[in-house]
């Protein structure tokens, strides 16, 4: 049982995070050789805006600070360490974080629901949008929890998650440093290791299309010129 | 046909090529286990519960500790004392006891080799008039008020610890830090002096932490002998609090986190107030934009 146990855990952390990372870099450069004109995030503004700016909104500008905060303390974990030195610091930090992290989570809800809910966007939904939908929420679900249940996350990834994953990147992992973690930290880490290698297949690989002007560019409204004698719109 | 024969070749090769770099990434993997020397392993791993022949610390002295008991034993506790307690094993029951209920933890990277390795060293080391493990000296001087300052500080982060080690809040929390206490990820440290079984074992504790996910952060960035004292003289403070408990601190964090994201979802929607809400529908539902154009 223990043999076994520690056999699934050099899988699930020391060998899983370099198969996500191959078939991320060969998935992604193959599908944009292949298929350039699918890198895209498929849209579905058009089809319903009502819902979309209540999930799209919250969903990104969370996500992206999220990610920020993530690769902040991965790059630099001592001046994090060194920023949280004051608990007043620490907790702005980690009320910032948590106030993200909750817009992202609510924004992965609200697309999922407008999914569901309008037949519309039902019919442009593929499975791989629903099983990307799954992980994203299991993702950011359990980062939420481990932000309220196992504080301060910012402090303890800079000291013991930012070393794991450059002992990954260096191609020497140590996989001491989460052998011990909660259950609720290895499903975020085994998670974000699917998801990784499942990006290629779906549509976030949006996110590699930079720059990306969505953030601050005008609204653009896209106009149907239907005749309704006709009863049929034109593009 | 030939075209299509090529790209079918041609798709297959890069499954291949993709399933070869996949094995070879697995095949080359790296180590999991440690490449220390033994005498490091027993310093880094047991060296904070144990001595040899310096006397009990949280568990007991190591010293000919083969005489009292068979290797082959010993190697299946080191392995899984949990494990050995569960199973009713008397004697593990005993050291259970004797450690006032402290489980020893199970070591991260221990194969029943290391562990043979281990069981060596210690017979070794028992033979010698003086081991080298016989345990740290630490100063014995009462506490005052400015170590109680210095260590509350320490434990906050106020004062960084020499070696870069993280401060103790980031995992840890005790009774009556503030409004949202400490870290949760690990344990409430507020009777962990009295836990461990006093001054003594927690400073010996503090040298070289062996919890699984403590061993590897402070294996490079150990603490200095004059954090220690002043953190074992907060902890010993802290277990006298009679603060309120502070379990409602994860709530209130809560709390403050949806309270913060209903403002700027209200920001959002000042910001794009501006947003076409319905440009489209009419057009799409009539062409009542045509008709009134």
């Amino acid at each position: 049982m223990d043999s076994a146990q520690q056999y699934l855990d050099q899988i699930l952390f020391g060998v899983a995070p370099y198969l996500a990372l191959i078939i991320f870099f060969l998935g992604t450069i193959q599908r944009y050789r292949a298929q350039a004109f699918t890198y895209s995030s498929l849209s579905s503004q058009f089809l319903e805006n009502q819902r979309h700016f209540w999930g799209m909104v919250p969903l990104h500008y969370g996500i992206l600070v999220v990610l920020l905060g993530h690769v902040v303390a991965f790059l630099f974990p001592r001046t994090l360490l060194a920023w949280n030195g004051h608990p007043v610091r620490l907790y702005i930090l980690e009320i910032t974080a948590l106030i993200f992290g909750l817009l992202t989570l609510l924004g992965l809800l609200s697309t999922l629901t407008r999914r569901l809910a309008f037949s519309k966007i039902r019919t442009v939904t593929t499975p791989a949008d629903l099983v990307l939908h799954l992980m994203l929420l299991v993702q950011v679900g359990s980062g939420v929890y481990l932000a309220v249940m196992h504080s301060w996350g910012s402090s303890w990834f800079a000291a013991s998650a930012a070393p794991y994953l450059w002992s990954i990147i260096t191609l020497d992992p140590d996989i001491s440093y989460v052998l011990a973690m909660p259950f609720a930290v290895k499903l975020h880490i085994v998670n974000a290791c699917i998801t990784i290698g499942f990006f290629p297949f779906t549509r976030l690989v949006h996110v590699l299309v930079i720059p990306n002007p969505y953030l601050w560019r005008k609204p653009q409204v896209v106009r149907w010129n239907r005749d309704p004698a006709a009863g049929r719109g034109g593009s | 046909m030939e075209r299509s024969r090529d790209n079918l070749v041609r798709r297959r090769g890069g499954a291949i090529r993709l399933l070869a770099a996949v094995v070879v990434s697995v095949g080359a993997y790296p180590h999991f286990t440690l490449g220390q020397e033994t005498a490091t392993f027993f310093k880094q791993n047991c060296y904070s519960c144990h001595t040899i022949g310096g006397g009990r610390l949280v568990g007991p002295d190591l010293k000919d500790v083969t005489q009292r008991k068979d290797r082959d034993w010993l190697a299946r506790f080191m392995l899984n004392p949990q494990a050995m307690i569960d199973r009713g094993d008397p004697y593990a029951k005993q050291i259970l006891e004797e450690a006032r209920g402290v489980v020893m933890s199970q070591i991260a990277g221990l194969t029943r080799d290391r562990a043979n390795l281990l069981l060596d060293l210690i017979e070794a080391e028992s033979a010698l008039e003086k081991s080298q493990f016989e345990g740290v000296k630490f100063s014995d001087r009462p506490f005052t008020d400015e170590d109680v300052a210095l260590g509350h500080q320490l434990f906050t982060g106020r004062v960084a610890l020499t070696n870069g080690g993280p401060s103790c809040i980031s995992c840890h929390t005790v009774r009556g830090l503030s409004l949202l206490g400490g870290g949760r990820l690990a344990l409430d440290l507020t009777k962990v002096s009295e836990r461990i079984g006093g001054r003594k074992p927690l400073s010996a504790w503090l040298v070289s932490p062996a919890t699984t996910t403590m061993q590897p952060v402070f294996r490079d960035h150990p603490l200095e002998a004059e954090e220690i004292l002043p953190l074992v003289a907060y902890f010993e403070g802290a277990a006298k609090q009679v603060g309120d408990d502070d379990s409602v601190a994860p709530l209130t964090f809560f709390l403050m986190g949806l309270g913060g994201m209903v403002l700027v979802l209200g920001l959002f929607d000042v910001l794009w107030k501006n947003r076409f809400r319905a440009v489209r529908r009419p057009l799409v539902a009539g062409g009542e934009m045509r008709t009134s154009a």
